[in-house]
């Protein structure tokens, strides 16, 4: 009886471990059926704009196109549909669809299609396009994965649509891999510092242009009863992002080079006088009691929500808050915003961009259509229609102030296009060290550890990753 | 011929209860067990077509990471923490919702059952306004009986915030084994409480030396039931209250787990820790078993 009993709660205590474990076999799972080809999720998504080829080639003349060479076959793009939307995907698919009347476009898109299309990137079955964005598609892992097409040659003198050089009308350049290049930028949204004007004018508290100024109007906002600085602790890229990074650039001189050894995993750049400047503006904040202590445990939303409600004066976050809270402004909130905070009087702002990239798989089936697209999306044209059907400013250079875009987008392109900016092109740090920063931060922020301790921490991760 | 035919249409009959169920099983339990087991042997980011084989790597790695043994800290921290919490809580309402008759005995019984048809999710998320420091519950209550406003970050202290995490498991938890209790102890007779009474013996007497040692099978199952879903469960609350953080001080396995194989590319490591999961899961059910083996007094 005894023995009945046991064996069946051991019985019982395996079938509830093993089910936890079904999570993880799962991958495993969709791996071995995408040997071969799987019914693909994406041609249920094709037939619905196929039908409307009436879309005149509006943008650009498509003659200039590739030199001649017809495109034929099957050409298929990923895009993941997030915060910017699949208008923008649909119109200049549809354009370019017209400009190339023999090629069979696919479109594989959604807001799962990251996952949904994993299994065919792992069997050696990708599609030929793929725009990176979105949760589980991290463009320095593809590259290290081996799973994205070397654009460096090809890019050197590639020329778009309208016969202008694509690299000379990036706004930011491409990030390197060891000198390469694999995906090119295609959105120019920018993290920063947000305040609202309105507050602020009504309290009589000046708009700060500097890190003096900063503190000094933080102390001010701090007699008056309302808490200077608001964060996401529980995300905490966003800090990292908005305040931590460009801090990092200012302490250097404003040469963000040292963003980009840090990104190859160069322990010396981590060491660097300048990240530990950086982090003590950080501890500047922390001491004076500035920080939000709500900061540590909320999700974006909550600090937006509460910043919004004029119970902090600051946050960082990115360019695309005013769209993402719009439903939630209250009457006669202003934002205000500056790329950074923590330049000395007289310094220049510094913008971290946030993007997202678009590259060609490596193991593509129609290279050559994959290019022409990229020749074809990064044109003046396609830029201020991004501009205006996605709400994000486009990584192509040029004027989009008599664009439909919305005008916050307008400001920021202003702003990140301005000579005086230092616009740090798009970074993308290994995972583990990433993670290793962020939680790092934190622990700053809630006095667990010194600057000192966040660069062994983080030095410690790097290393371990370099192995 | 006749008892032959027989015996095979006895045998289809079972065959056809068990031999679907047993398929399934195979399929969904015992083949990604057996995939999760290969995949950890292999250095891979879940992503990439290549993986390299590194033999027993992924668990050398994960000896040595502080974090995983932390997790595992945080998740024996939950089970022992769920397990008084919930058997004292629930074996209480059970008694009191039983033995003491009372008017709205049932009203009860629904309300403390209320949490366990909420879904884990929404718990999460309500104990997060719970606990939010600037319109949380928990501060607006504290501040009544304070001159300044109370702005404890209740998920944010540098260590321990595991601890903040034990009230929403254990409330969500109670209502389930209360009701096991109640069935078990409305199965004893009256009679034994009555012939009790006559002797003398008061409610706490009639407790130890009736109640507990008849609704012992139960109480068994409860902890062990609740050991394992702890372990294998924790995931969903941390995750949807912390994602492990802050600086990693509520990870449990399953949510490193998580991270590694979805946030951080390292999917054969997470395997690792999968079946760290499962080893640690069945070696704790056997040392249970033991622990609780108790004379079993069983009604005739």
């Amino acid at each position: 009886m005894a023995v009945n009993k046991k064996a069946a709660a051991l019985g019982l205590a395996a079938v509830v471990a093993l089910t936890s474990l079904a999570a993880c076999g799962k991958g495993g799972n969709d791996s071995n059926g995408a040997a071969s080809p799987s019914a693909s999720p994406s041609e249920s998504a094709t037939p619905s704009d196929s039908a409307s080829p009436s879309a005149s080639p509006s943008a650009s003349g498509s003659e200039s196109d590739g030199g001649g060479t017809k495109l034929t076959g099957d050409f298929e793009i990923q895009y993941f549909v997030g915060g910017y939307g699949d208008k923008w995907w649909k119109k200049v698919i549809a354009d370019f669809k017209a400009a190339n009347p023999d090629l069979n476009v696919i479109e594989a898109g959604g807001p799962k299609i990251n996952d949904q299309n994993k299994p065919r990137w792992i069997g050696g079955n990708p599609p030929d396009f793929v725009y990176i964005d979105g949760p589980n598609l991290n463009d320095r892992q593809m590259v290290e994965d081996g799973q994205l097409e070397d654009l460096t040659d090809w890019l050197k003198d590639a020329k778009n649509v309208d016969g202008d050089k694509i690299l000379d009308i990036l706004a930011q350049a491409p990030q390197q891999y060891d000198g390469k290049i694999y995906n090119i930028p295609l959105v120019l949204n920018s993290w920063g510092i947000f305040w609202n004007k309105a507050l602020f004018k009504d309290k009589g508290w000046t708009e700060p242009a500097n890190f003096d100024e900063f503190m000094q109007v933080s102390d001010k906002i701090k007699a008056d009863g309302i808490t200077p600085f608001i964060h996401t602790g529980k995300y905490p890229y966003y800090i990292n992002g908005a305040f931590l990074y460009p801090a990092i650039v200012s302490n250097n001189n404003d040469d963000y080079t040292i963003l980009q050894k840090m990104a190859t995993n160069d322990i010396e750049a981590y060491k660097s006088p300048a990240v530990l400047a950086a982090l003590n503006q950080i501890v500047a904040l922390r001491d004076k009691g500035f920080i939000d202590k709500a900061s540590i445990q909320i999700n974006h939303t909550d600090s937006q929500m509460l910043f919004l409600q004029n119970k902090d004066a600051f946050i960082p976050n990115g360019l695309w808050l005013p769209n993402e809270m719009a439903k939630d402004v209250p009457q006669g909130f202003d934002f205000g915003f500056i790329p950074s905070i923590t330049q000395k009087a007289g310094g220049k702002v510094v913008a971290n961009t946030s993007t997202a990239t678009v590259a060609v798989a490596k193991k593509a089936k129609n290279k050559e259509a994959a290019k022409a697209f990229l020749q074809f999306i990064f044109s003046k044209a396609q830029a201020s229609q991004w501009a205006e059907l996605s709400g994000a400013p486009s990584n192509i250079k040029g004027d989009i102030s008599s664009s439909n875009a919305p005008n916050f987008v307008k400001d920021a392109a202003k702003y990140l296009t301005d000579p005086n900016t230092i616009v740090i092109p798009t970074i993308t740090f290994n995972a583990d060290v990433d993670k290793a920063m962020q939680d790092a931060t934190d622990a700053l922020t809630i006095s667990k550890i010194t600057p000192e301790e966040w660069v062994k921490r983080v030095t410690d991760v790097v290393a371990k990753v370099k192995q | 011929m006749k008892p032959v035919s027989e015996k095979r249409q006895r045998n289809l009959f079972i065959g056809t209860f068990i031999i679907p169920t047993f398929v399934f099983f195979c399929i969904f339990t015992i083949y990604p067990v057996v995939q999760a087991l290969y995949y950890s042997l292999f250095d891979w980011s879940g992503m990439s077509e290549h993986k390299t084989f590194i033999g027993l790597g992924n668990f050398k790695d994960m000896f040595k990471d502080p974090i995983v043994l932390r997790a595992i800290g945080n998740d024996y921290f939950l089970v022992v923490g769920k397990i008084v919490g919930i058997m004292i809580i629930a074996t209480f309402f059970a008694v009191a919702l039983t033995r003491f008759k009372f008017k709205l005995a049932g009203f009860f019984r629904s309300i403390f059952f209320i949490p366990n048809v909420i879904s884990v999710v929404v718990i999460g998320v309500l104990w997060n306004f719970i606990y939010n420091p600037q319109i949380g519950f928990l501060n607006a209550f504290l501040s009544l009986f304070t001159e300044e406003k109370v702005d404890i970050a209740w998920l944010g202290f540098t260590s321990h915030t595991i601890w903040m995490l034990l009230p929403p498991a254990v409330w969500a938890g109670i209502g389930f084994y209360m009701i096991l209790i109640i069935a078990a102890i409305q199965n004893i007779p009256d009679s034994f409480y009555e012939a009790a009474e006559l002797e003398g013996a008061g409610q706490w007497r009639q407790f130890r030396s009736i109640t507990v040692p008849l609704v012992w099978e139960q109480m068994k199952v409860s902890i062990i039931n609740i050991m394992m879903t702890t372990l294998n469960g924790s995931f969903v609350i941390v995750w949807i209250m912390t994602e492990g953080g802050p600086d990693n001080s509520t990870q449990v396995m399953g949510s490193y787990l998580y991270q590694m194989a979805f946030r951080q590319y390292h999917f054969g490591f997470a395997a690792a820790i999968g079946v760290l999961i499962l080893g640690l899961s069945l070696i704790t059910t056997v040392v249970m078993q033991r622990l609780l083996r108790h004379e079993t007094v069983e009604l005739s």
